[in-house]
Order: structure tokens, then sequence, then C-alpha cells
């Protein structure tokens, strides 16, 4: 299904196929080198066990600013449900069966 | 001796038994994956690449916001320079995720190393750490195993998507998009370690917030920025 409006030369796409791999691999083992070389105690160590909370709790803000009221509430639904169950399929069952109800209501657009 | 009957084999042999567990435990995630990929798929076949390209492209690169950054910027003529700019810009993070986990590659041989940080996506590494804060003794296995579920299903998925691209509905109409911030929510409740995150964590969001609404490259780096100074924080605050 070729459209040849929008198709990207065959050059194009084997460059940035290539270009994204070798840079890809390339960050993920600067990161665990990095992660090696800081030190086992301290504040550095302090701050990479506090790293991947943080990194999380920055996604869920990163994925909620981008959309509207309608998401916020579907997050405090899914809020509540993971606190309560501590279970992941039946918080992302509840989340998005909160989210189709709402845009389905249109309510709080 | 009751010692050795308790010693697990040596780390780097691998343990079939914990690379299982974590293909099972994240079979959830898998199936928003699929959808995204399949997604993703539609999005290849508009920018005019094959089955093989987009099997090719998932094997190798791994990281699938970044694909679909980069197919996106073809299809909008922008080049194959500025393709690999905004996919690696968007990849940054995987320099926090694969460093945060440093003890699991700790002893391991080179090739381990490049598979396990390979296969280091966000649904496996934050996966791992939730189990790890339930108590589960989980490691290189666990990323391993999950890791290789996780790039199975989003190879088979994109591939899919292009080929039956016409077919696919849109995720948001089924409410699929928002099947990984429910995730993420899930992950991050039993990630809480207490009080001490109160603070760490609220600069986190303050910082993503800012960033994520104000930046004009990429919302993504929010992620990046939100995380390390919460971190920092952390760092500054704590005590051994």
């Amino acid at each position: 299904m070729t459209d040849p409006a929008t198709a990207a030369g065959t050059a194009a796409i084997a460059i940035t196929m290539a270009g994204l791999a070798l840079g890809t691999i390339s960050i993920r083992l600067v990161g665990v080198a990095l992660g090696r070389s800081l030190p086992q105690r301290g504040p550095w160590a302090r701050g990479l066990k506090a790293l991947p909370g943080c990194l999380i709790i920055s996604l869920v803000t990163v994925l909620l600013v981008q959309n509207g009221p309608q998401e916020w509430i579907a997050a405090l639904v899914a809020l509540v449900v993971a606190c309560l169950t501590r279970s992941l399929p039946i918080t992302m069952l509840c989340g998005i069966a909160a989210i189709y109800a709402l845009r389905h209501s249109g309510l709080f657009l | 001796m009751q010692h050795e009957a308790s010693q697990k084999p040596h780390p780097s042999n691998p343990d079939s038994g914990e690379a299982l567990r974590a293909a099972r435990d994240i079979l959830p995630l898998a199936i928003g994956v699929a959808v995204y990929g399949a997604a993703f798929g539609l999005l290849t076949a508009q920018a005019g690449m094959d089955g093989l390209e987009v099997g090719v492209m998932g094997l190798t690169v791994f990281a699938g916001s970044s694909q679909i950054v980069a197919v996106e910027r073809l299809v909008a003529g922008a080049g194959a320079s500025l393709a690999i700019i905004a996919g690696l810009a968007l990849n940054l993070r995987l320099l926090l995720l694969t460093a945060s986990v440093r003890e699991i590659y700790a002893g391991r041989p080179w090739w381990q190393v490049i598979l396990g940080a390979h296969l280091t996506s966000d649904e496996n590494w934050a996966l791992m750490l939730s189990r790890r804060a339930a108590g589960e003794i989980v490691g290189f296995w666990y990323m391993v195993g999950s890791g290789v579920l996780i790039c199975t299903v989003w190879i088979a998925a994109t591939v899919a998507g292009n080929i039956f691209a016409t077919a696919i509905p849109e995720p948001r109409a089924l409410g699929m998009d928002f099947a990984f911030t429910a995730a993420f929510i899930a992950i991050a409740c039993t990630m809480w370690r207490g009080w001490s995150d109160a603070l760490p964590w609220s600069l986190a969001i303050l910082v993503a917030t800012g960033v994520g609404l104000t930046s004009i490259v990429d919302t993504s780096f929010g992620i990046v920025a939100g995380g390390v100074g919460g971190a920092v924080l952390a760092g500054a605050l704590g005590h051994d």
C-alpha cells in the first residue's frame, strides 16, 4: 500500500534504520557504563536508587499533561484501583474501561 | 548439604524459570504493545516500507516510540538525519533506564551485557522494578525473558500492521491509548518506597509538568528532566 505522495525513498529508510539502531544500542550501553562508573555509596548511589521511581512518575506526568480532564479522571480511577488491588492487569482493564466510558458519555470534555 | 542445595547456579547461566515467569508476567503489557505495533505498522506502510524492513527495524532498534517518531518524520518529508535525531532524542531516557539497573550487568560476559541492554524497554524495566519492590528476587534473566516476549510481539504486530494496513482500528476509539498510562500508574504505586519518596516525586512531577508543557523540542524531555531532578534531590537529601 505504497502512497507515492508520502513514501520516503529506499535510501532514506535504510539510513534511518541503521542510524537509529546504532544510536539506540549506543545510548543503552553508555547507560550501563555510566551506572558502573558511579560510586556504590553516597549521594550518587542514593540518586541512582531513587531514579526509577522518579522516572516512572515523570512518565505518567508527561502522558497526562498531554491529555485533558477525561484522562485525568480515568487516571484517578486507575490510581485507586492500583492502590486497592496492587494488580497490573486489573488496573489496566479498569483504566481502559473508565476512559472508554468517559469518552462515549461525552462528559468532562 | 543444606548450604549447597540452596545455592543458585552461576548467574551467567541462563535461568529459564525466571525468564519464563517474566514472559508470563508481561503478557498484559504485551497486549498494549501489540495494539501500538499494529498502529505503527500502518504508518510504515504509508512511508513505503515493506514487511521485511519493518521486522528488521523492530529487531535492531527495539524502541517503539522512537521508531514511530522517526518514521513519522520520514513520512512528513523531513529526511533521514532529522528522523534519526528526533528518534534518538526520545531514546535518551534509555540511558537512565540501563544505568539505574547497573547491578544486573555486574560480572556478566560482554554479549550478555549487550543482549540485556538491547532488550531493556520502558515496559519490562518498570515491571522488573515493581516486582522487586514487591519483594521478589528478580534480575538479568527476568529482563531478558520479558524483553524477548515484548520484542517478539512488537515485531509480529508491526509487520502484521504493515501487511494488513487497511484493516487496523484506531487505538483511541477502543480506549487502548490509555493502556500504558494505566499500567505505569499501577507500577508507580508498587514502587512507592514510603514518605522519603514524597519530596523527590513531587519535584519530579513539577519539573516534568513544566518541561513537558513548555518544551519546544519534545515533551519527552520532561521525562528525563523530571527523573533526573527527583533523583538529584533524593541524592542530596537522604542518608545512607
